[in-house]
């Protein structure tokens, strides 16, 4: 989680991940950040995150893109 | 039998919403289902075997890949994880043989129908240019209502079962209603399968609340439509076709009264179609969110048509934007000039197609072609430039929050939007090139007001109506703005002055609505692309 977040800040600093819950709802996160997110993540946890896993709700808030992360690794 | 046909409002709209009441729960899918077909052939005869096609293949196409998918789920139980990968990789390219077929037919189908044409055209031309004596004749194909609409839905339907994100459906009958819905049918709202699906099978019963509020958005809609949309044709024509005699600023007023009615047309129709799916208890999407407020134009295009932004964005950009090619590419590009360089050479590359689409989608036209490739030039410079406005917005932080300044990111959108119109509705490139070049070269603002416009089909009483109904739909847009639900607030006011406020809305649309002698019948736009 921790890689995670610094993942986060890295790419959008200035936002309080511990509570926000509508990173993508209130635009936070644009379509651009996304892509960017993604492809760190790849990087970093090994997982491919595909075109389908890209909906708001696996990326509104840092506890969900975790969520997704876990679930990537465990499917394999 | 367009929606702001009196056929559609006073008798099939009636009939079916009465067969629906009276079925049962179980048989109220299929009066819609049976709506759907009817309201399809009424337009499209026998090609309705197009739409039962595209119905067809979706539902085999899906069972066939939920298949692979139950069983990588079964088989994978006690595999390491590079086995598991292994099978998944396996299970997945035979997942996407099957979504290859269906879209292939899907896509295929659309392709040959809408611009077969087009394209022999445009390669006998390049034949003819290169002397060489070979081309492709023209066809006469016919082309079912919809279509656009329906494939977008189809294919994404199909991806969103190869991507796990919904199961495929086994009920023919829902798929079928998900495919035909009557309300959908002409002009969207493009929907998601497991945004529409359940409700529409759910054969709720009619309310007296879902019928008033139905209704509400109906009237609502036809106003913007018949009042305003159809009445502004007649002005919107006469400049379009006589644009040379026109100055240029009569030219922008033509090309800014088109895209108002446009707006009328497309949104008043989804007020009507989002309001006839409320009557059964159907919430379907909402595809306009007062785009005139945007200040840039990708944010506008976050506003208008939203359900075909949203469906380009799921099923092109992001899978363009994750295609190994553009990864490398990007991270190519982040190494060397950074994290902006990467975000210019990702969106070059992702929304290229996006745009292209965007055009084509709406005909086979160059001048659509154009149109998206416009828009693709403007929101690929909002990109390449962001850190300059990044560095302004810093520099001047108490001016980028100025109303004024704001207004004037509105304005500045507003024109972009109006020129992008222009090429739009122009009878082709070339046309619209001539006018604009017309425009800016003859351009003299006094003609707006030397009695120019009233030569146009339009008199001062037609003007002054259109522009109480506009200033009408510009407080409700500002109110919705400011989260203000306008609807709501009309139904919970005490019953005289709700029914006045009915009264005065449905009076409006038979009174000044542009229809009888004078006018001519206007088909619905976007009906056609």
């Amino acid at each position: 989680m921790e890689e995670l977040l610094e993942i986060l800040e890295e790419i959008e600093p200035d936002v309080d991940y511990a509570t926000c819950t509508t990173l993508i709802d209130d635009h936070i996160l644009d379509s651009f950040a996304i892509l960017s997110l993604v492809s760190e993540i790849g990087d970093a946890f090994d997982v491919q995150i595909a075109p389908g896993d890209m909906v708001a709700e696996n990326f509104n808030s840092a506890q969900a893109i975790w969520a997704m992360i876990q679930r990537l690794e465990e499917e394999g | 039998m367009a929606y702001h046909t009196l056929l559609f409002l006073i008798v099939f709209l009636p009939a079916v919403v009465i067969l629906y009441q009276l079925a049962g729960k179980k048989f109220r899918p299929m009066v819609l289902l049976a709506a759907g077909y009817v309201f399809f052939f009424s337009f499209s005869r026998w090609l309705f075997v197009y739409l039962i096609g595209a119905t067809v293949v979706m539902y085999f196409a899906g069972i066939g890949m939920e298949k692979y998918r139950l069983m990588f789920k079964e088989q994978k139980k006690g595999l390491d994880r590079t086995a598991a990968k292994e099978l998944k990789k396996a299970i997945t390219a035979k997942k996407r043989r099957i979504l290859f077929v269906g879209i292939l037919f899907l896509a295929g189908t659309l392709l040959t129908v809408k611009y077969y044409n087009f394209f022999a055209e445009n390669v006998t031309k390049i034949a003819a240019a290169l002397s060489v004596s070979a081309g492709l004749p023209q066809l006469d194909i016919l082309q079912p209502i919809g279509i656009s609409f329906y494939t977008l839905q189809g294919i994404g339907y199909l991806v969103d079962v190869y991507e796990g994100k919904i199961k495929a459906e086994r009920n023919f009958g829902k798929l079928a209603l998900f495919m035909a819905f009557f309300p959908q049918i002409m002009e969207g709202p493009i929907s998601r399968y497991d945004q529409t699906a359940d409700q529409l099978y759910a054969g709720r019963r009619i309310s007296v609340q879902n019928l008033t509020m139905g209704g509400q958005r109906i009237f609502w809609g036809l106003l913007k439509k018949i009042v305003v949309a159809d009445r502004l044709n007649t002005m919107v024509g006469n400049i379009f076709s006589g644009y040379q005699y026109c100055d240029g600023a009569v030219i922008f007023v033509g090309a800014a009264a088109y895209t108002l009615q446009l707006y009328m047309e497309f949104s008043g129709c989804m007020d009507m179609v989002i309001g006839t799916a409320e009557i059964f208890g159907v919430t379907l999407p909402e595809n306009f969110r007062q785009p005139f407020f945007s200040r840039n134009v990708s944010e506008f295009w976050r506003r208008w048509h939203i359900t075909l932004g949203a469906w380009l964005k799921d099923y092109i950009f992001y899978p363009m934007s994750l295609t190994e090619g553009v990864k490398k590419a990007g991270s190519h590009a982040k190494s060397r000039f950074g994290k902006h360089g990467a975000k210019v050479v990702v969106s070059l590359a992702a929304l290229f197609p996006v745009w292209l689409c965007n055009g084509i989608w709406h005909g086979a036209r160059w001048s659509y072609i154009f149109f998206g490739m416009y828009y693709f030039v403007l929101i690929l410079a909002g990109v390449i430039f962001e850190p300059l406005f990044l560095k302004f917005s810093e520099r001047f932080p108490k001016l980028v929050k100025h109303p004024l300044y704001i207004a004037f990111q509105i304005g500045r959108t507003g024109v972009l939007v109006v020129i992008g119109e222009l090429f739009f509705r122009a009878e082709g490139l070339k046309h619209g090139l001539l006018m604009f070049s017309h425009m800016i070269k003859n351009f003299h603002p006094s003609a707006v007001v030397t009695g120019n416009l009233l030569g146009l089909g339009l008199d001062v009483k037609d003007y002054l109506i259109i522009l109480l109904v506009a200033a009408a739909v510009f407080v409700v847009d500002c109110l919705h703005e400011r989260g203000v639900g306008v609807r709501e607030k009309l139904a919970g006011m005490p019953a005289p002055a709700r029914w006045c406020a009915y009264y005065v809305l449905m009076l409006s649309v038979i009174i000044f609505g542009a229809y009888g002698d004078g006018y001519l019948a206007v088909e619905l736009i976007y009906a056609e692309f």
